[in-house]
């Protein structure tokens, strides 16, 4: 079970650490000045959030090698790495809108006061509105992050054994349903330590 | 030589002309109250000067540089320089609700590397005292009063050593008995020969602490004078309508 546990922790961080600067990085592009980078932007985005996290996970795995000409080049054959890449693709286009949201209820005033003061369009943006997107996205963000640690249990669909997929075998083999609340504790604490990290960042960061 | 020299500016917010025909000299240690209607232009014109508003026509020179000539701007770096001397404060104080009010004061100066963290430090201090608000220097704007964000938001603009101070509406959201103490550090400023143009309601302010008063209505300048000619004698029947409806 613990190896269960692990892979589900790992899967969880890797995603996280990894789709939210791509997130931001979307976001940028997003309400970039580049009309075109702005639709590709939001074809993407579309993609992501209107098919089933769980088929963009089959595609990466199993249908990605039989791309025309470049399939050999985007397999991966290491059933952990693929279903990461679907992961972070996939939560990156959430992220992205959630930075999205953040970053139009930064007040306009804000870029007025800094451009006044002589700033630069970089200093704004890294030194004004981000720090403020930040602060204004976290609870949105917290909740993403709870609904992610359930999610890593479609993983189990491309073979991998997650938590879920070890207690099932389990609840199999002993006809013990114990094992079930096991999960379901372990589900529970990660959820509850995540909403308390992020509401000591809310204070933290409170203005 | 002139603080701002204003030749025929021009502005249309679509087909909607805003400012029409705008010129204007002001000199060095001018208080300048701009006064009208709403919708009359004040703010625009205010903003266009500080490059807020981009114009379409006419000229702006900031201390005898060209901001825009002929709705011809330089890239953004030039404009920077150029504006470098020149401060604005806001009606909604606009400081930066993330920073405490030493952060607020030092942002600017320290990424344009104007001085030390120290030297900064100690000129934040010496600008607080100045405006009364030293013992504030670690709060955080979401805990100070209307009256004291807006104090903070001036000394946040003296930090930059400005020769040149827009106000737009610096006291409009403020409750009644907090404008006092704003427009006393205005009062202060004007003192030191600060160049001003302060867009207000405050016609009583605008007698007693402005040498010159700008009557703007429907984007054209119908009187610049001191405030005795503009307010208190004009024969324009406009000005004189605008002024006798005041309750002041």
């Amino acid at each position: 079970m613990a190896v269960g546990c692990l892979l589900t922790l790992k899967l969880f961080i890797i995603t996280i650490v990894l789709s939210m600067p791509l997130g931001l990085v979307l976001t940028f592009l997003y309400t970039s000045k580049n009309k075109a980078l702005n639709k590709v932007v939001a074809f993407y985005i579309l993609i992501m959030r209107g098919t089933p996290l769980l088929l963009q996970i089959f595609f990466v795995y199993f249908g990605l090698p039989y791309t025309p000409i470049i399939g050999k080049y985007l397999t991966i054959s290491d059933r952990f790495t693929a279903g990461a890449v679907a992961f972070i693709l996939n939560y990156a286009a959430y992220f992205a809108e959630i930075f999205r949201g953040g970053l139009l209820s930064v007040d306009k005033g804000q870029y007025e006061a800094a451009k006044v003061l002589g700033l630069t369009d970089m200093q704004t943006r890294f030194k004004i509105v981000l720090p403020q997107m930040f602060r204004i996205s976290l609870p949105a963000v917290s909740n993403e992050a709870i609904i992610l640690i359930k999610d890593t249990a479609l993983i189990t669909a491309i073979g991998l054994s997650d938590l879920l997929k070890v207690t099932k075998t389990i609840v199999n083999k002993t006809t013990n349903i114990s094992a079930f609340l096991v999960a379901a504790i372990f589900y529970l604490i990660m959820s509850y330590v995540l909403t308390i990290v992020f509401r000591l960042l809310e204070k933290k960061f409170a203005f | 030589m002139e603080m701002i020299k204003v030749e025929n500016l021009k502005k249309s917010f679509g087909n909607i002309e805003v400012l029409k025909d705008i010129s204007l000299n002001v000199d060095k240690g001018d208080v300048i109250a701009i006064l009208g209607p709403s919708g009359s232009g004040k703010s625009t014109f205010l903003r266009s000067l500080i490059d807020l508003v981009e114009i379409d026509g006419g000229s702006i020179y900031i201390e005898g540089e060209a901001l825009c000539e002929n709705a011809v701007y330089p890239h953004a770096k030039e404009k920077r320089r150029i504006l470098a001397k020149t401060g604005m404060v806001f009606q909604h104080f606009n400081l930066f609700p993330h920073k405490n009010v030493r952060d607020n004061l030092l942002l600017a100066p320290m990424l344009k590397k104007q001085g030390t963290r120290d030297e900064l430090n100690k000129k934040a201090m010496d600008i607080l005292e100045k405006v009364g608000l030293v013992e504030k220097i670690n709060e955080m704007p979401k805990n100070l009063s209307g009256g004291q964000k807006q104090r903070v938001a001036i000394a946040r603009a003296l930090m930059c050593d400005p020769d040149i101070l827009l106000f737009d509406e610096p006291t409009s959201a403020l409750d009644p008995e907090l404008t006092g103490e704003v427009l006393n550090v205005i009062r202060d400023l004007s003192k030191e020969k600060m160049t001003m143009l302060i867009v207000t309601h405050e016609i009583g302010f605008a007698r007693e602490a402005a040498n010159k008063v700008l009557f703007m209505d429907g984007g054209y300048v119908l009187g610049f004078g001191t405030p005795e000619e503009i307010i208190d004698s004009n024969e324009n029947t406009r000005i004189k309508n605008f002024f006798a409806k005041m309750t002041y």
